[in-house]
C-alpha cells in the first residue's frame, strides 16, 4: 500500500488533539481511559490503532455479556455475595403491599373488559417487582414517562384506585384526560406523571428534554431527574436511538429504565433485536448502564436507586435494563397462547414469582404473617371491587367537554364551528335517533348544554 | 471543512451555505446581481424607512415606551435588515426576555446553515443555544420534553424537506400533548422553525412546502412570514403562543428580502391574515415567497409586455386585484378572505406545494361554501404540479408569474 512520506507528521499531530479531546471526555466519565498505543489513534476518535484483524461482537463465543444483578433467589434468601439494599419495615410493606395490589387490580379490570364493561385493558401481571421496585427508589416528584405496563409505580406515587377506575371509565370525574384517551393511559400533573399515550417510545426523547428542562431548573438541578420507562420492543424504535444520543450527548439527568419482558405482543425478543438485550447499546451511548433481575424486587430496587444518584450528581443518562417475563397476555385485544405454549407461561408463574420471592424474603425478617396475607389480599379486593363499583355508576364528561383543550388560547374559528354543527345535529336528532339517544344519556347533563 | 464522516447527504444539505460563503452578504450592500428574483428585491411590499415600517399593520409592540398609546411610536428605531437578521432578532428578544427559552437544532451553535442563530451561542452561552445530534424526531421529541415542563423550546429543523422523521412527534405528540391530558399537560411552549419553499436549485430536498402535511395536525398552528418585519413579529408571536407553532420561512426570502425592522420587542398577532392590495374585482391569496410573484403578476396584469399583451384583454388590465398574505396556515383568516370573496366574487389562491391535498384545496372548499351566491368565477388553484419538485425544470413546476396572470385573467373573464 501506498504510504506517503508525511503520514507520522501527521498523526503525531493528531495524537496530540485525540488526547485533549480524551482528556475532556475523561472528566465526563464516561469513556474508559485507553491504553496509550505506539501507533497513536484517529483524529475523530480515542480508539487506539491495532494491527490485528479482529471483528467485535456482543452475543458470539468470546465475547462477555453483561450480567444479571440479583439480590435475592427464588426462596427469598439473599444470594452469595450479595448485599441486601438498606429498606425499612414500612417501605418494604409499601412496595409488598402494592406488588399484591397490582394484580388484584389488574385481574378486575381484566375481567371487567371481558364483560365488555370498560373497552380496552392492559395488566403488567409478571412485572410487579419491575415495576413497584423502580417506582419505589425514585423520588415523588421525579418526572416520569411511561410507556403503558407500569401503573403499580403510578399507585405507588399515590394515583388512586378512583383515578384509575374513572379513567378505566371515562367518567367525568376522570383526572387524567376527562375521558379523552383509552383506558390504561393516565397521568397526573400533581404527581408528576406525565399524560401515557400509545405511539411507542415518543417519550424517549422527550425524557431527554424534560432532563434538560430539570436541569436548567436551579430548583430542581440536582434534585429530581427525568424517568423514562419502555419495553424492549420499543426500543426498536427510532425515538430509542434518538433518545439515548440526545441524553448523552446533551448531558441530562435521565434515567431510562426498559423493561424486559421476553415478548412485544407475539414477537418474542429474540426477533426484536440480535445483541445482548437492550443493555448492550447503552455502553453503546456513553451510558452507565446494569442489568437487574426483574423478578428480584430488591435487586430493581437497589439498581434504580443507585442509577437515579448517579444520574442526578453526574447529571448524565443512565440506563436499566430489567428482565422480566410478561406473564398476561399484551392487552385485552391478544391470546397470547397463539404465540406461546400455555405451559410455558404457567412454569414461570410457578417457577419464578416475583411476588412470592419478595414474601418469603419478608417471612424471613419477621415481617409478614400468612394471617397478614390473608387480611391484606381481602381488604385490597373489596377496596378495589368498591372503587369500581363506584366510577361505574358515574356519567361520562359532558359532551361540550369534546371540544375543550385542542388549543391553549382562543378557540379558532374552525372548531366553534364544528361545536356549532354538532350542537345543531344533536338537537335535530338527540331525542329521536336511537345510538345519540341512549348515548346522551351516559354523559352528565345529557348533553343539555347542546339542547338548550 | 467537510469531514469524511460526513455523509453525501450531509454535504448536500450544506448546500446553500457553502454557496453563499464566498459571498457574505451584507445589509448595506445590494442584492447580489442575477441571484435574486427582481420582485423581492424591488417590491413595494417591503419598507424601506422608517416611518412605513413603524407603521406596519396589526404591529403590536410588547413594552410600552409611553403610557399614551398614541404616542407609542415616538423614539421607536428601526435598523436594516434582511430576514434572516431579523430572525436572529427575535431569537435574541426572545432569549434574553425569558430565562427558560432554549435554541437547539443541527448546526445551529455556529450560526446556523442560513446563519439565522448567528452570534447567540457567544451571547447566550452554550446551555441555551447549542447542537443536538442529527435527528429530526430527536429534536422534535426533545422540545416536547423540554416544553412539557413549561419551558420555551425553540427548534430548528434545517429543512422543512427534513421534518418528516419528526412527524409523529408533532402530529402524534406535541398537537395532542393538551388534548389528551385535557389541559395538565401540554407542549404550547414548543416553537418548531423549518426553511421551507423553492430556492431555485434545492431539488426534491431542499425545495418543499410542507404546510398542508400538517394543516390536519389538529392541535398545531402553522406560520408563514413573508417579510424580516414579519419574520421578527410572528416569530415572537409564534414562540409566546400557547401552543406548538410550525414556523416555516421561506429560504429565498432570508437575504433576498430587505426592509427597516423595529429593533424593539413586537409581536404581529397569529390567526391574521394581511391585506396588501385593496381591489373589488378578484381576490389572491397566498404566502411566503408566491407573494412576490403575485405582486410581479400584478403589474404584468396592468401593464403586460408587448410579447404576450395578446393574452391579456384590455378590458381585464384595470381590474383591481386584493392581495392577502395568508401568514397563519392554520388557522387561517377565514374572516377576512371571505369577507374579501363576498366583495370581489372571485378567487385565486397561490402556493408552491402540489396541489391535491393541499392548503389552496382547504380554502376553496370552504369559500365555496361560505361564498358560493357571491362567486362569478370557480375557485382558481396556481399551485406546484403533484410530483416532486424537479431539479432542472422548476421553471416550469412553479406557480410563476405568467401562471398567476394566466389563472388572474381566467378568472376575470369567466
Amino acid at each position: 500500500m501506498f504510504r506517503p512520506a508525511r503520514i507520522p507528521r501527521l498523526s503525531q499531530a493528531l495524537v496530540s488533539r485525540v488526547s485533549r479531546v480524551s482528556h475532556a471526555r475523561g472528566v465526563a466519565g464516561t469513556t474508559p481511559q485507553l491504553p496509550q498505543h505506539a501507533l497513536g489513534s484517529l483524529p475523530t476518535s480515542t480508539s487506539p490503532i491495532t494491527s490485528k484483524l479482529h471483528f467485535f461482537n456482543s452475543v458470539m463465543s468470546g465475547e462477555k455479556k453483561i450480567p444479571t444483578y440479583r439480590v435475592i433467589d427464588g426462596a427469598g434468601q439473599p444470594i452469595e455475595g450479595a448485599e441486601v439494599p438498606e429498606i425499612d419495615k414500612a417501605l418494604a410493606l409499601k412496595m409488598y403491599e402494592h406488588m399484591v395490589l397490582l394484580p388484584i387490580m389488574d385481574e378486575t379490570l381484566y375481567n371487567l373488559q371481558r364483560q365488555g364493561r370498560i373497552s380496552f385493558y392492559i395488566t403488567s401481571f409478571g412485572e410487579e417487582a419491575a415495576v413497584i421496585g423502580s417506582g419505589a427508589a425514585l423520588a415523588p416528584d421525579d418526572e416520569v414517562l411511561a410507556q403503558y405496563r407500569e401503573s403499580g409505580a403510578l399507585l405507588f406515587r399515590g394515583f388512586t384506585l378512583d383515578d384509575i377506575m374513572n379513567q378505566c371509565f371515562g367518567t367525568y370525574l376522570d383526572s387524567s384526560g376527562k375521558g379523552k384517551q383509552m383506558p390504561a393511559h393516565y397521568g397526573s400533573k400533581k404527581l408528576h406523571w406525565h399524560t401515557i399515550s400509545s405511539p411507542l417510545a415518543t417519550q424517549i426523547p422527550q425524557a431527554a428534554g424534560v432532563g434538560y428542562a430539570i436541569k436548567r431548573d436551579p430548583n430542581r438541578r440536582g434534585k429530581n431527574c427525568a424517568v423514562v420507562y419502555f419495553g424492549e420492543g420499543a426500543a426498536s424504535e427510532g425515538d430509542f436511538h434518538a433518545g439515548l444520543a440526545l441524553a448523552s450527548t446533551i448531558p441530562t439527568p435521565t434515567l431510562f429504565i426498559a423493561r424486559n419482558n421476553g415478548f412485544a405482543i407475539s414477537t418474542p425478543s429474540t426477533e426484536q433485536f440480535y445483541g445482548d438485550g437492550i443493555a448492550s447499546r447503552g455502553p453503546g451511548y456513553g451510558v452507565h448502564t446494569i442489568r437487574v433481575d426483574g423478578n428480584d424486587v430488591l435487586a430493581v430496587f437497589a439498581a434504580v436507586k443507585e442509577a437515579r444518584r448517579r444520574c442526578i450528581d453526574e447529571g448524565r443518562a443512565v440506563l436499566v435494563e430489567t428482565m422480566t417475563y410478561r406473564v398476561g397476555h399484551h392487552s385485552t385485544s391478544d391470546d397470547s397462547f397463539a404465540y406461546r405454549p400455555r405451559k410455558e407461561v404457567e412454569d414461570r408463574k410457578r417457577l419464578d414469582n416475583p411476588i412470592v420471592r419478595f414474601r418469603l424474603f419478608l417471612e424471613s425478617r419477621g415481617w409478614w404473617s400468612k394471617e397478614e396475607e390473608t387480611a391484606l389480599v381481602k381488604r385490597l379486593r373489596d377496596e378495589v371491587n368498591a372503587a369500581y363499583k363506584r366510577a361505574e355508576k358515574l356519567p361520562k364528561p359532558p359532551v361540550e367537554e369534546m371540544f375543550s383543550e385542542v388549543y391553549g388560547g382562543e378557540m379558532p374559528w374552525n372548531l366553534k364551528e364544528q361545536r356549532e354543527e354538532l350542537k345543531g345535529l344533536i338537537k335535530k336528532y338527540g331525542q329521536t335517533w336511537e345510538p345519540w339517544k341512549s348515548e346522551l344519556k351516559k354523559h352528565k347533563g345529557e348533553g343539555k348544554e347542546f339542547l338548550e | 471543512m467537510l469531514s469524511p464522516r460526513q455523509p453525501m447527504f450531509r454535504v448536500l444539505r450544506t448546500l446553500p451555505r457553502l454557496q453563499h460563503a464566498s459571498r457574505r452578504w451584507s445589509s448595506t450592500e445590494p442584492p447580489p446581481a442575477g441571484g435574486h428574483s427582481y420582485t423581492i428585491g424591488t417590491s413595494s411590499l417591503l419598507k424601506p424607512t422608517r416611518d412605513v415600517a413603524l407603521r406596519t399593520q396589526g404591529l403590536q409592540w410588547v413594552d410600552p415606551m409611553d403610557s399614551d398609546p398614541s404616542r407609542d411610536m415616538l423614539g421607536r428605531e428601526t435598523r436594516k435588515m434582511n430576514m434572516y437578521q431579523a430572525i436572529r432578532d427575535a431569537l435574541s428578544i426572545a432569549l434574553s426576555k425569558d430565562d427558560t427559552a432554549i435554541v437547539f437544532g443541527e448546526d445551529v451553535a455556529f450560526g446556523g446553515v442560513f446563519r439565522c442563530t448567528m452570534g447567540l451561542a457567544e451571547e447566550f452561552g452554550r446551555e441555551r443555544v447549542f447542537n443536538t445530534p442529527l435527528t429530526e424526531q430527536g429534536i422534535a421529541g426533545f422540545g416536547i420534553g423540554y416544553a412539557a415542563m413549561g419551558h420555551t423550546a425553540i427548534a430548528e429543523i434545517q429543512f422543512a424537506d427534513y421534518i418528516f422523521p419528526a412527524f409523529d412527534q408533532i402530529v402524534n405528540e406535541a398537537a395532542k400533548y393538551r388534548f389528551r391530558s385535557s389541559g395538565d399537560f401540554d407542549a404550547g411552549k414548543l416553537t418548531i422553525r423549518c426553511p421551507s419553499m423553492a430556492v431555485g436549485h434545492g431539488g426534491h430536498y431542499h425545495s418543499q412546502s410542507p404546510e398542508g402535511f400538517f394543516m390536519g395536525a389538529a392541535g398545531i398552528k402553522l406560520v408563514i412570514p413573508r417579510s424580516p418585519i414579519q419574520a421578527k413579529g410572528l416569530l415572537l408571536s409564534s414562540i409566546r403562543d400557547p401552543n406548538p407553532v410550525i414556523f416555516m420561512e421561506p429560504k429565498i426570502l432570508y437575504r433576498s428580502a430587505v426592509e427597516q425592522v423595529p429593533i424593539d420587542d413586537y409581536e404581529i398577532p397569529l390567526g391574521k391574515a394581511d391585506v396588501l392590495r385593496r381591489g373589488s374585482d378578484l381576490t389572491v391569496v397566498s404566502w411566503g415567497t408566491p407573494i412576490y410573484t403575485c405582486e410581479s403578476a400584478l403589474e404584468l396584469l396592468a401593464k403586460p409586455p408587448q410579447s404576450i399583451s395578446q393574452h391579456v384583454p384590455p378590458s381585464v388590465r384595470s381590474a383591481r386585484v386584493e392581495l392577502i398574505d395568508l401568514r397563519t396556515i392554520m388557522p387561517w383568516d377565514v374572516e377576512t378572505v371571505v369577507e374579501s370573496v363576498q366583495r370581489t366574487g372571485r378567487l385565486v389562491v397561490v402556493h408552491e406545494a402540489g396541489r391535491i391535498g393541499g392548503v389552496g384545496a382547504e380554502i376553496g372548499a370552504e369559500i365555496q361554501k361560505k361564498c358560493f351566491l357571491k362567486l362569478n368565477a370557480p375557485v382558481k388553484l396556481v399551485t406546484g404540479w403533484d410530483m416532486p419538485v424537479p431539479m432542472q425544470y422548476e421553471k416550469f413546476y412553479m406557480p410563476d408569474n405568467i401562471r398567476i396572470l394566466d389563472a388572474m385573467v381566467e378568472t376575470l373573464t369567466f
